[in-house]
């Protein structure tokens, strides 16, 4: 699977807040397994997508500076329901602590409205070269690669916001 | 791409505790996206791999016929990245268990080396009134887990010579 | 062994609650309602419980604290709502809880918000006089 759990970013206030997306589909091929005949996203994906929805919020206020943000802790992750084949998470994050090398998040993710997830994560941001300076370039080229997806991930269409997610502009067949 | 998080039981103490592995190979495709340059492991699937292991140990103290589901991560913490190469060993207590739910505890290795803490409540979903609708069998263990467990009893450590 | 003060276990009851909510120590007060002021969620109710039994060294059935047979007895239920037979019945088996608010609306499903931590404390202190 490609892993990539945040299909769209909606809103973004750098330091404070994210409100993203994950929407699932039949066509994600661990479904078969989790489980059949009752295909759900999995907790610990919830869990993911709670997390790079905090990692973008991370790398846009530090302007791409680390180039891994990696979960350190989860907290009271509680699941109340299931996400469906055809439904869309919405997840919205808020920054508690925003540290150079360290952040801290209470997030929550909803579905048709309700709450189906919520949990407080720790991140860590690191860049290789600060343990192995020959990795550099690694650093480099995650950080660029960073950026290029978060341009795809934005919905720049109509500026940031909710409503540009109602409108997207689709060229024509 | 299967939703297995655990290649093999190591030891299976049924009602206290088990040992599970999981290899971790360049082979597996969502490495590749985290990161491009740099795989390693996410800590959200080495805490799959930890509700594999709990949740058949758990499952399994009532012969599986109840669907156990992961319902809370108290915590889940970690001290060290995982690279391909790697294999990690998950290590799940059993702590507390009701008609309703149970509480494990466990930890992840890496060798001699403590990779992170996952503590974890699971529900019996039958036994609790969360009004949502659901399918009568049991969808939650399907024939790969419970094919992981038979394996391991059966032929703890002969091999098949060729 | 001298079971503990109620200041003893409130405090006990706060650390566990701290713990598995999220919450801040001064969130935690005798009349925060578990459920709409310290977020709880039904799970957390079971976590919650089984970490009152380590932390206090008791068993808690799960009817003692939540009478569910009460709750799903067609005599005592009409339309998801209690009848006042229903109520007396819960008032005798949850002495611990503080039901004047619930008795206005006897909602079934909302049973879990009759919880404040003062509730918890009353039932662990309960708890603890009786097995000693």
């Amino acid at each position: 699977m490609k892993f990539l759990l945040i299909d769209r970013i909606v809103d973004l206030e750098p330091g404070r807040r994210i409100v993203a997306y994950k929407a699932l589909s039949l066509a994600e091929e661990y479904l078969a397994d989790h489980f059949p005949s009752f295909p759900v996203l999995p907790g610990v994906l919830m869990l993911e997508a709670m997390v790079q929805a905090s990692a973008w919020l991370v790398r846009v206020s530090l302007d791409f500076a680390p180039g891994l943000v990696l979960l350190k802790e989860a907290r009271n992750v509680t699941y109340k329901s299931f996400l469906a084949p055809g439904q869309v998470l919405r997840i919205e994050s808020v920054c508690q602590e925003l540290a150079p090398a360290q952040s801290q998040f209470s997030a929550v993710g909803q579905v048709e409205g309700r709450e189906v997830v919520k949990g407080r994560l720790t991140l860590r941001h690191l860049n290789l070269a600060d343990t192995d300076p020959s990795l550099a370039d690694i650093d480099a080229r995650n950080r660029a690669h960073m950026r290029a997806l978060f341009d795809r991930l934005a919905a720049r269409s109509a500026g940031l916001g909710e409503q540009a997610v109602a409108a997207p502009r689709m060229p024509a067949l | 791409m299967r939703w297995i998080w655990i290649d093999r039981f190591d030891e299976f103490v049924p009602g206290q505790r088990a040992v599970a592995v999981k290899n971790v190979s360049l082979a597996e495709e969502h490495l590749h996206d985290h990161f491009p340059g740099y795989p390693l492991m996410p800590a959200s699937l080495l805490v799959e791999g930890m509700a594999q292991t709990a949740g058949i140990l758990v499952g399994e103290v009532r012969q599986f016929s109840e669907k156990v589901i992961l319902a809370k991560v108290k915590r889940a913490t970690f001290h060290q990245i995982v690279r391909p190469g790697d294999q990690v060993r998950h290590e799940a207590v059993i702590e507390q268990i009701s008609a309703a739910a149970a509480a494990t505890t466990g930890r992840i290795w890496r060798g001699q080396e403590l990779i992170g803490e996952v503590d974890l409540v699971f529900s019996h979903i039958d036994q609790n009134l969360s009004g949502l609708e659901f399918p009568e069998e049991n969808f939650v263990f399907t024939a790969q887990f419970l094919e992981l467990l038979k394996t391991y009893r059966r032929n703890p450590t002969e091999s098949i010579r060729l | 062994m001298p079971t503990p003060g109620r200041a003893e276990i409130f405090q006990k009851v706060r650390e566990t609650l701290v713990d598995a909510l999220s919450v801040e120590e001064d969130e935690v007060t005798e009349e925060a309602v578990l459920t709409t002021d310290l977020g709880a969620e039904s799970i957390d109710f079971l976590d919650i419980v089984f970490r009152l039994e380590k932390a206090f060294n008791i068993k808690i059935p799960q009817e003692e604290l939540i009478p569910r047979d009460i709750l799903s007895n067609a005599d005592y239920v009409e339309n998801r709502k209690l009848n006042a037979t229903g109520i007396q019945a819960l008032k005798a088996a949850m002495p611990h809880a503080d039901l004047s608010a619930f008795e206005k609306d006897p909602d079934i499903d909302k049973i879990s918000d009759v919880f404040t931590v003062g509730t918890i404390v009353n039932f662990v202190q309960a708890k603890l006089a009786a097995q000693s």
